[in-house]
């Protein structure tokens, strides 16, 4: 291992409470983060499942990439990854991921990744102070909100910690606070909405992993590190950095600043700031645009009040509270530090009121519930049911078992979820975008684990650019260069027709879109800690001719780093193994084919639509879709061919053992094979 | 961090500063104090001499190149860091740095952040102090201020006698020797030149552009000397101010239009 890798994973077991390391060569072929979390995971408990996620026996790991701890453009997240609570019906395998500045303090502290199994019997939180680890009492911390926890935590860590000043490390010293990421309150009570959070607002949101800290009674990871990355190749990394600036917002002097300052464009084009949505009404809060570790665009903000710092999308829009946006600011903020997952958070405020208004919810209802549903969007009502959620008080008991699971103890899962008044078509996870035209996310989402929250795939560079009612390119010029860059799938324009027609949604072109997309996750995004906001960048706003670094940015920073020599393609089949190895987990769970279904209300509601590229009537338009159900026949059809595509059995979904073997999974296929599952 | 920002604000701070202030001025040394910023003098938690710091031995030419920073652009995404310590080392580390950027992500803007790179300063405490000359005025190349790894000896005097907060002299913990800018004159990992007339990785790097080379000597008084503004009107359109009675123009427009109905794409 020559560079990006610092040659260890950390292992703890919290009921051993023993520790213990892992070469990360044994599993440099999966790349980094997820990959080598998956590879972790099926190896540590594959052979045991299926198992509840509250088990002991589940793992939680935390992956860093080769790229954490480095100036590689927006690859600041931790991958988190284990049985998710949150998932439906089955809690399957799931990833979720923050931004911040944990995964680089996990690689200067000399890791690649944590991976902790057992439970403790008593509330803890493990210190990484460079290559001495230990396993703390949580006593004082654990009840603690998650801000509270984390202050608390790195005065622990460095007693005679001082802003602004160095403080000396065993080996080295740093001017840096350490980096914790803990559980909430919501976590330490098996909530299935626990998020993980680091720093205000860096949730991991998706899975519920923090019930799995809660049922492990782990309170928090500190890391703090005094270690560098090594870099196989530093003048062409360093040379990587700086041919990147020309795919960069330039703050100075943008391209067509006025455009793009367009409300439709504030996420999408590369600004900074205009992740957080809660500090546009004048006057303005002052405020900076911050960064996570290494990004050049810093979509969150950090205000002169505190409040909202570093929380953005869904973690300022979770919870409207009505009045001035401060209000609002300071109930995502209590979202955050209770710890509750926006994305999980967000339907089921909206759930709970419908079934209000349907008389079903209420005090002396069928669901009997006290708190005050008339004033919803006040504080008050905010407070009260995060509290009863976190706690488990009252209704908050069952509402803190998700959105499905609490539909579903009251009997109202099916009907609900079918008529769309639940809209949870991925998983238990909320519905994101319209799986009826934007057909490559609900796919993508349906043949994964959870929603796929992946914007920069289609969604905002296509999608966003389109609706935002000024489009820079042409529908015709944004499928011909979004297409290109598609590698090795390049040249086929049609992978981004979104018409219905015979080279729409169902056609054999969508199926290599789809595999693209699941391999570029699983490799790029997932074991290369990508933001998904900022990767893949097929197009840009940000370059005269529109065209962006992918893909000759991915592999040009991989190899320079790592000192390996493959292409953009080779990396994708690699994400094509993980994506494999994850999906015969997910077999081994009791995924089949026959799981892989839409709700009813995708095939029978018609879509509002949205505008995207289509080719209809011989030429191309920004179409919308409007009136479009989804098909099931051809849905199913879609779905053989991919199956097909990947190397599966298209009756089952399961993949083959030529297809695991030609991957060099062999001990997979065993294993399937062992349990009647292979392909 | 609670504790930190108590440092900065706390009486013991200022009576501290005033102190080493005090000392100098007493001692003659008006050069000295001009190195000074209003901060606390460092407390550095590697060993330092405890002792204060005479008067200044000589006096040195000033450097042809300073940079300025503007800490209210920086997004605190470390990049400069990175790049400080890739071109130098061929690693990419924090502590090694040569440029320090600090934040409290609870902290409120703008005193969440704080950059700290070398300030170059007029009279270089460091150079002053260090007992075998390995720090050292390069007159050859812009009278920067340097460091020459091969004659120090890891005394750490440099550490404790830099008057800023945190200490902008570097101490390297794997080779035991004490670093600090040379505003890139002597990069081995970097395809470039650097010194004054040259390039730096780090305003090259920031993508903020919150960097910036100068030719011309700070204000050495106060810290805004060299805490500039690099912010332009397209800043201010990101919606971004440093004082709530400022109204970017573009979100004034945009108010004025708000709620028009989202048009139909064009071709």
């Amino acid at each position: 291992m020559t560079g990006g890798y610092t040659g260890k994973i950390l292992r703890v077991n919290l009921t051993t409470k023993t520790i213990s390391t892992i070469d990360t060569a044994k599993y440099e072929e999966f790349g980094g983060g997820h990959g080598i979390g998956s590879a972790l995971f099926f190896d540590l408990v594959g052979d045991q499942l299926p198992f509840p996620a509250f088990d002991p026996r589940n793992v939680v790991i935390i992956m860093a990439t080769p790229f954490s701890g480095t100036f590689m453009p927006a690859s600041g997240r931790s991958e988190v990854q284990g049985l998710g609570p949150m998932l439906y019906p089955v809690e399957w395998f799931g990833h979720s991921n923050f931004g911040g500045r944990f995964t680089a303090q996990l690689k200067f502290a000399g890791w690649d990744g944590i991976a902790v199994e057992g439970a403790s019997d008593k509330p803890v939180w493990i210190n990484i102070i460079n290559d001495k680890v230990t396993i703390e009492s949580a006593d004082g911390v654990w009840g603690m909100d998650t801000w509270d926890t984390q202050e608390e935590i790195a005065r622990r860590v460095i007693p005679s910690l001082k802003y602004g000043e160095w403080a000396d490390l065993d080996a080295g010293s740093t001017t840096q606070i350490p980096a914790v990421v803990c559980c909430g309150p919501a976590g330490e009570n098996l909530s299935r909405l626990g998020c993980l959070l680091h720093g205000p607002g860096s949730q991991a949101a998706l899975c519920g992993f923090g019930g799995v800290f809660g049922s492990k009674k782990l309170k928090a990871i500190s890391a703090i590190g005094t270690g560098g990355v090594p870099i196989a190749d530093p003048k062409a990394y360093m040379d990587a950095r700086l041919w990147f600036r020309q795919f960069q917002w330039d703050v100075d002097n943008p391209r067509e600043p006025e455009r793009f300052a367009k409300q439709g464009y504030m996420l999408i084009s590369g600004r900074p700031s205009g992740g957080n949505v809660l500090n546009g009404q004048l006057p303005l809060v002052p405020a900076r645009a911050a960064a996570c570790a290494s990004c050049p665009r810093g979509c969150r903000m950090r205000l002169a009040s505190g409040e909202s710092n570093e929380s953005v999308c869904a973690g300022t829009m979770a919870v409207r509270v009505q009045g001035t946006q401060k209000l609002s600011r300071q109930a995502n903020d209590l979202m955050q530090k209770w710890g509750l997952g926006h994305w999980q958070f967000m339907p089921l405020q909206s759930y709970i009121q419908s079934l209000y208004k349907r008389g079903l919810l209420g005090k002396g209802k069928q669901i009997e519930c006290d708190l005050p549903m008339d004033q919803a969007n006040t504080m008050g009502y905010a407070d009260m049911l995060m509290r009863q959620i976190s706690l488990r008080q009252g209704v908050g008991n069952d509402l803190a078992e998700g959105c499905a699971r609490f539909a579903e103890k009251y009997g109202l899962y099916k009907e609900d979820v079918a008529s769309g008044v639940l809209p949870l078509p991925y998983w238990g996870t909320a519905d994101h975008y319209d799986a009826r035209v934007e057909a490559e996310w609900g796919f993508a989402s349906l043949l994964g684990e959870r929603d796929l929250m992946l914007h920069m795939m289609a969604n905002y560079p296509l999608y966003w650019m389109a609706n935002s009612g000024d489009p820079y390119l042409t529908a015709e010029e944004a499928a011909k260069l979004y297409t290109d860059a598609m590698e090795p799938y390049n040249g086929d324009i049609f992978m981004v027709d979104y018409s219905d027609g015979p080279t729409g949604i169902y056609s054999d072109s969508k199926v290599k879109q789809v595999a693209w997309v699941k391999h570029y996750e699983k490799f790029w995004v997932g074991s290369g800690g990508f933001c998904g906001w900022r990767w893949p960048m097929c197009i840009t706003n940000n370059t005269a001719d529109r065209r962006g670094p992918t893909p000759q940015a991915e592999p040009k920073f991989w190899n320079a780093i790592t000192g390996k020599k493959l292409t953009f393609a080779d990396y994708m089949e690699i994400g094509h193994k993980i994506y494999t190895l994850d999906r015969s987990i997910w077999v081994l769970q009791g995924r089949h084919r026959d799981m892989e279904v839409f709700p009813d209300y995708l095939y029978t509601q018609k879509s509002r639509g949205a505008h995207l590229p289509m080719y209809e009537n011989g030429k191309w338009e920004y179409g919308t879709g409007a009136g479009r159900t989804l098909d099931r026949a051809k849905v199913e059809d879609f779905k053989t061919r991919f199956y097909k595509f990947e190397g599966y059995n298209p009756d089952n979904g399961y993949p083959t053992r030529a297809t695991l073997e030609k991957m060099g999974l062999r001990k997979v296929a065993d294993l399937l094979q062992s349990k009647g599952k292979l392909g | 961090m609670p504790e930190g920002k108590k440092a900065q604000s706390g009486e013991a701070s200022a009576q501290k500063k005033f102190s080493r202030r005090d000392f100098l001025v007493s001692s003659g040394t008006v050069v000295a104090v001009d190195a000074l910023i209003a901060t606390s003098p460092a407390t550095a938690a590697v060993a330092t001499p405890a002792s204060p710091i005479p008067a200044a031995k000589a006096d040195y030419p000033v450097s042809k190149g300073f940079l300025v920073y503007d800490s209210k652009k920086c997004i605190g995404c470390t990049t400069c860091m990175l790049s400080c310590s890739m071109v130098h080392e061929g690693v990419q580390n924090l502590s090694l740095a040569r440029i320090q950027i600090i934040q409290d992500s609870f902290g409120k803007f703008p005193n969440d952040l704080k950059m700290a790179p070398c300030r170059q300063c007029k009279m270089p405490v460091c150079v002053d102090q260090c007992p075998v000359g390995a720090a050292y005025v390069d007159a050859a190349n812009g009278n920067i201020r340097r460091i020459d790894a091969k004659k120090c000896i890891g005394c750490k005097t440099c550490l404790g006698a830099c008057p800023q907060q945190p200490h902008r002299t570097v101490w390297n913990h794997i080779t035991k020797k004490s670093s600090k800018c040379d505003l890139c004159l002597d990069t081995p990992y970097w395809n470039e030149k650097g010194g004054p007339g040259g390039k730096q990785a780090c305003v090259e790097a920031c993508p903020m552009k919150a960097i910036k080379f100068v030719a011309e000597a700070p204000n050495q008084k106060e810290t805004e000397g060299y805490d500039v503004n690099l912010r332009n009107e397209h800043y201010l359109n990101l919606g971004l101010v440093d004082n709530a009675t400022v109204v970017p123009p573009l979100i004034a427009a945009q108010a004025k239009a708000k709620k028009a109905p989202m048009p139909k794409p064009k071709e």
